[in-house]
């Protein structure tokens, strides 16, 4: 296996409080990471660094060995690195088929009717994304990150605010489309059940560190971890 | 089965094309109407307040499709409108260069103007944005007002106009009747082609930047260069403004340039309803005349423009085009038998 995304001595301070401190996290081609860890751990830091939102950060980042620490967030995008947000982060006076359009232009249309399929928003294409439930939204924000077909997806709580339901559907989806196209998945996500269900390997951050890293099972059974953040879920 | 661009957008994309042919249909009847208007009014004066009335509202649509491409507020519009008019007025008064030349100098160089100021400022929102636009309009009246050499000062300067432009001898461009025609056509033309833009590919990503700046650049696009083209169209209008008013006039002044015609430009904007392409020109039209009849009523006119911005705020977000809008839907949908 070859490493999709790579990020070494990652490190991003807020005043006195360091978010990410020195992490290294490297992330296989095709599989699905899980980003786990308690509020405040780093989680989104991380996934901000990595996509290109975040500013006065250190470190290096590396997408299929080329060096894009420097690259803008767009350029990142064409080189196959998207992402998906915590709050819903769509183009709300739009109607959902021009944001598809418009997001299709610059990326392609490469499995675009995958996407809008698998994640049900064919009835919605003439509706403005503030018009529709929140749920479509959520799935909407998920799609504008899957335009393009990108190589490696960073997902931050893609089920935040959904129901159960909701939830293991997205699961279930994500899962389809990602083994379908061959993605790279780093997924941050609260919901133990859907982290458990779809990740091939799992990172606990902690205060900004790395606690643990390994399969689904050992991180059930590490007992920092469980200490730490997993409590009786695990 | 495969979903393209097309089928993506197909509602829109149906719709779109049923809108084209209102919109040159629109057009075409405004255009006839303006070139028949000067057989209709038999008065100089009202052809006189009319033209002045259109130009405000080209002024207007400069500060609307700023608002409306890329959601910024501009307290500095006035700077483009007598910038263009400076230019043309002081190349052509100088002779320094040919009538057109100068037309088109007064053109181009508002519009260049903007269009770097746009990739300085086009991702400063807000306060900060409209502050940064008085600051840069306020800057360029001061050196209008206090530069004698260039025109006079502050006390402006006559522009003698030649004898033809393109041809075209310059009595027509200080005629009522003619400049009426002339600026009229030229307004509708302009939002004709702010609609076609609107629809196109390159106006719906300024719509998507507008929306969501950050997101759009998580959809792979720069958003400073689209940001800034708007803004090089903006000025563009401003300055077709200035210029048609510097021939009708023959005068160019520094309160061309002031900040309180900025203001007022964007006070018939929010009026007429910024987010409609034809809201503003609407609200222009609709204060030009409101400030004439209040101005004969009361000397504190100010006080019922201002209110009258209060409460198209208040009650109209959408202004008075979306009013229009809003009833027109309605009583459509009465006449089909819809519930409203």
């Amino acid at each position: 296996m070859t490493t999709a995304l790579e990020g070494r001595n990652l490190s991003r301070a807020f005043g006195g409080f360091r978010a990410l401190d020195d992490v290294d996290i490297a992330v296989e081609s095709g599989e699905i990471r899980g980003l786990i860890g308690p509020n405040g751990a780093g989680k989104s830091t991380l996934i901000d660094v990595l996509s290109g939102r975040a500013e006065n950060w250190s470190g290096q980042i590396r997408l299929n060995g080329e060096d894009i620490t420097r690259l803008k967030v767009q350029d990142r995008r064409h080189r196959g690195l998207a992402r998906s947000f915590q709050r819903t982060n769509i183009f709300p006076a739009i109607a959902i088929g021009t944001q598809l359009t418009v997001a299709s232009r610059a990326l392609g249309e490469t499995g675009l009717s995958d996407v809008v399929e698998a994640l049900t928003l064919g009835h919605l294409l003439d509706r403005r994304a503030d018009e529709v439930s929140y749920g479509d939204q959520r799935r909407l924000d998920l799609a504008l990150a899957l335009v393009g077909r990108p190589q490696v997806l960073l997902l931050d709580e893609p089920a935040a605010g959904l129901t159960v339901e909701e939830s293991l559907k997205l699961a279930e989806i994500l899962r389809d489309l990602v083994r379908r196209w061959g993605l790279t998945v780093l997924i941050v996500e609260h919901d133990m059940e859907v982290i458990f269900s779809i990740c091939d390997r799992i990172t606990v951050l902690h205060l900004g560190k790395i606690l643990a890293e390994g399969d689904p099972g050992e991180i059930r059974r590490h007992p920092s971890v469980v200490s730490a953040y997993l409590g009786s879920q695990a | 089965m495969s979903i393209g661009e097309s089928q993506l957008g197909g509602v829109g994309v149906r719709m779109a094309q049923q809108r084209y042919s209102w919109i040159f249909g629109l057009a075409a009847l405004a255009l006839v109407l303006g070139i028949a208007a000067p057989h209709l009014i038999a008065s100089l004066l009202w052809m006189s307040l009319l033209t002045q009335a259109v130009v405000d509202m080209m002024l207007a649509t400069s500060v609307g499709i700023l608002v409306r491409q890329n959601g910024r507020i501009s307290f500095g519009q006035a700077a483009f409108f007598g910038l263009g008019a400076y230019t043309f007025g002081v190349i052509a008064a100088r002779e320094i260069a040919s009538p057109e030349l100068a037309l088109l100098a007064g053109l181009v160089l508002p519009t260049v103007v903007a269009f770097l100021l746009g990739l300085v400022i086009a991702r400063i929102p807000g306060v900060a944005h409209a502050m940064l636009t008085l600051a840069v309009g306020q800057a360029l009246y001061e050196v209008a007002f206090k530069w004698r050499a260039l025109a006079n000062g502050d006390d402006g300067m006559s522009v003698r106009m030649p004898d033809t432009i393109f041809g075209i001898d310059s009595d027509v461009f200080q005629s009522p009747a003619t400049m009426l025609v002339i600026c009229w056509s030229l307004l509708v033309l302009m939002l004709l082609a702010l609609s076609l833009m609107a629809r196109s590919p390159f106006g719906q990503l300024t719509e998507v930047i507008r929306e969501n700046d950050e997101r759009a650049r998580f959809i792979g696009y720069g958003t400073t260069l689209p940001r800034a083209i708007i803004y090089g169209v903006s000025a563009f209008i401003a300055a077709t403004a200035g210029i048609l008013q510097t021939l009708y006039d023959g005068y160019i002044s520094p309160q061309m340039l002031h900040w309180s015609a900025s203001g007022m430009a964007m006070i018939m904007a929010i009026v007429g309803g910024p987010r409609i392409l034809w809201g503003p020109a609407l609200g222009a039209f609709v204060l030009f005349f409101f400030k004439d009849i209040a101005g004969d009523a009361t000397e504190y006119w100010p006080a019922l423009v201002g209110g009258t911005l209060i409460a198209v705020t208040l009650f109209l977000p959408e202004g008075f085009a979306g009013l229009i809008i809003r009833l027109t839907s309605r009583a459509v949908r009465r006449i089909k038998g819809e519930r409203p």
